[in-house]
């Protein structure tokens, strides 16, 4: 009987074609409408690494001075280079790593080319592997390249085919800044929505922008990088000069430790606690212990990477949803009632409660479908709109499948939701009467 | 084929108490064909209405076919009605976007039958019609004899044991009231029951028994029984005067 009523459904849409495209649009503005602020708001806040951002802990220490000082307000978010390379030291986890913003200008091998500007990373060797970074060509540098502090640099593929085009260039000399630097790979497409592994950067912020190249961050700190992001330094801040900053309590790097399990952010952040104890008792950190140790998911809470403003947008636009729904249940119990007399007749003919019932549910079902089919074009063009605003709204303005099948079972479900009413109170027809006024 | 024993039907609202049917008994036996006249508001469609299972009844009892109805679900009810009635009412009440094929074919979905049984019975009963070439029509094609003529058509695929007609000429012209009334005939014939509600004396006159119902009550029968194939028919029939 499925099919059978299918087929009935998809004939009503004829009966009725203003009633029947009403409906349509009415569910179709209210499904695009949540559909394009709630795909946005998903995109913003999914998982970046869903297998292991639970593994996956930012340390936070209290570097502050005792000047302003409130027991137990939020840590800084970075950390020190006296504290990142202890941390590097400790041993904890299975894999640590640091990073911090360079900039610096590149010059083409190709004399017809300009010097570019580039932003990138200066991380260690732990990095590639910790956050799963594709290779296209070629390998990341070793442990021993970041203890050697050599002149070594993985390219992004987008500037690799800037400044090569489509061929392998590892092995070759790149020139940046005053030195030069062996390449040694080139990343695969690598673009997490949000950037989570460096979200405090000075290039686009957590939707937009991207690493351009990584070199090794001793090697950074030998040829004296500055950080391109955000700096925090304490009281007077640094002695004079590069070597004066680094040995400071000023905070520019963001710091990771991967687990082997997700009980490991338990001990590691007893160790932690432990280390900033010794550092208080050493007088390096002059606040009484505070620390934290987030996974991925917690840490990008934290930093509201999605503001409440998105969240907000989504309940309203959820509420319009709502307004359509309302709008859809008197559209159908016009329809619905206006076939009273067809109830009344096939009541007669033998059909029971339970089968009207499935008709007419059915029948608002494929309302729903078209109304899904129609939803899912507006909601692409909604998202078209939305990724109008910034390039960080492009990045993030993106349907995906699940956002995909989503959208259609939101527009079903509403359509039957909404057909409930109406499929009740049809299957309540007196047949007597109907037939008799027909 | 159907026995009504002293029933009752009682309308009520918030201040009144109507009593449609009242120590209502008829019975009609299996080939009969029998009109059902009545003053407006005498009660014979809600005798109509109960005789089809599209309306309960408050008191006393009725069989259909041998079978109790009373305390049955709407399930059972449905079930029963679709395999035992057809109706053909004073409207035609196809339903207007549907073929003549998916109109007959509605009661056919119900009972659950085959693809390829329902196509065989809905020929043979568009044939028995004489409408089978109108297959594929919307009844707004059809004149209104040829609609009641579906409508006649549909109750008869499911092969009913009894027919209810309520007033199926009075929307109809003479002339195609006496060939749907001789249709009607032609099916009693072959052994179905029919069971008329009509205003129309003459049409009354060619039934083989009349029930007169005035104010809910059987009141008169005015033909006698008649016999067919040595069987003596409407012999039960035990009007309260």
């Amino acid at each position: 009987m499925f099919r059978y009523y299918l087929n009935l459904g998809f004939r009503s849409l004829r009966r009725n074609p203003v009633l029947t495209i009403l409906m349509v649009i009415t569910l179709s503005v209210g499904v695009a409408a949540s559909m394009s602020t709630y795909t946005v708001l998903h995109m913003m806040s999914g998982d970046p690494i869903p297998h292991k951002s639970d593994r996956l802990f930012v340390p936070q220490l209290d570097t502050g001075g005792m000047v302003g000082y409130t027991a137990g307000e939020e840590p800084d978010d970075q950390l020190s280079y006296p504290d990142t390379q202890r941390l590097l030291a400790s041993g904890q986890g299975i894999r640590r790593t640091a990073i911090y913003g360079i900039n610096d200008a590149i010059t083409p091998e190709r004399a017809d080319m300009a010097p570019l500007l580039a932003n990138g990373g200066a991380t260690t060797a732990d990095f590639f592997a910790m956050f799963e970074v594709p290779f296209r060509y070629g390998n990341p540098w070793h442990a021993d390249d970041d203890a050697r502090k050599a002149d070594v640099i993985v390219l992004s593929r987008a500037t690799s085919e800037k400044l090569f085009g489509d061929v392998d260039p590892t092995g070759k000399d790149l020139t940046m800044g005053e030195t030069s630097y062996r390449i040694v790979g080139v990343l695969g497409d690598w673009q997490p929505l949000p950037r989570y592994y460096r979200i405090i950067n000075g290039n686009g912020g957590a939707f937009a922008g991207s690493d351009e190249f990584f070199i090794p961050f001793s090697t950074a700190v030998r040829h004296e990088k500055r950080n391109s992001g955000n700096n925090n330094c304490n009281g007077d801040g640094p002695e004079p000069g590069y070597a004066g900053w680094i040995a400071s309590d000023c905070t520019w790097i963001q710091f990771w430790f991967e687990g082997a399990s997700v009980g490991e952010q338990a001990s590691i952040k007893a160790w932690l606690d432990d280390y900033a104890s010794e550092q208080h008792r050493l007088g390096w950190l002059k606040r009484p212990v505070n620390t934290r140790l987030r996974n991925t998911m917690q840490w990008l809470e934290h930093l509201e990477v999605v503001g409440r403003d998105s969240r907000i947008q989504v309940w309203l636009a959820f509420g319009f949803l709502l307004v359509c729904l309302v709008n859809t249940v008197g559209l159908l119990l016009a329809k619905f009632s206006a076939r009273a007399g067809e109830v009344g007749v096939r009541r007669a003919l033998g059909a029971t409660r339970s089968a009207i019932f499935q008709q007419y549910l059915i029948e608002a079902s494929v309302i729903g479908l078209v109304g899904a089919a129609l939803g899912l074009a507006l909601s692409f063009a909604g998202l078209w709109l939305i990724g109008q605003q910034s390039g960080a709204m492009a990045a993030v303005a993106k349907m995906d499948w699940a956002m995909l099948l989503a959208t259609l079972l939101l527009s079903l479900c509403a359509s039957v939701l909404a057909g409930f009413l109406p499929t009740w109170r049809a299957c309540q027809v007196r047949p007597a009467l109907q037939l008799k006024a027909q | 084929m159907l026995v009504m024993n002293n029933l009752s039907k009682i309308y009520r609202t918030q201040m009144i108490e109507t009593h449609a049917l009242r120590g209502f008994d008829i019975s009609v036996r299996a080939g009969e064909f029998v009109a059902v006249t009545g003053p407006s508001g005498s009660g014979k469609t809600t005798f109509l209405n109960i005789a089809g299972l599209l309306e309960e009844f408050s008191g006393g009892e009725y069989l259909l076919d041998g079978v109790n109805v009373h305390g049955m679900n709407d399930d059972q009810r449905s079930r029963l009605r679709n395999e035992k009635i057809g109706f053909i009412f004073q409207g035609f009440n196809l339903i207007p976007d549907l073929n003549v094929f998916d109109n007959v074919d509605v009661p056919l979905r119900y009972r659950g039958f085959a693809a390829a049984e329902r196509r065989q019975r809905i020929e043979q009963a568009l044939g028995q019609v004489g409408l089978a070439s109108r297959q594929q029509h919307y009844p707004a094609e059809l004149s209104g004899g040829q609609q009641q003529r579906v409508a006649i058509a549909r109750a008869l695929a499911g092969s009913p044991r009894i027919l209810l007609a309520d007033e199926p000429t009075g929307n109809l012209d003479s002339q195609m009231a006496r060939s749907v009334l001789e249709l009607l005939e032609e099916i009693n014939s072959s052994g179905t029951t029919i069971v008329m509600v009509t205003h129309d004396p003459e049409l009354a006159a060619r039934a083989q028994r009349n029930v007169h119902i005035v104010d809910g009550q059987v009141t008169d029968v005015l033909h006698e029984p008649v016999l067919r194939g040595g069987e003596q028919i409407g012999a039960s029939i035990q009007p309260n005067l």
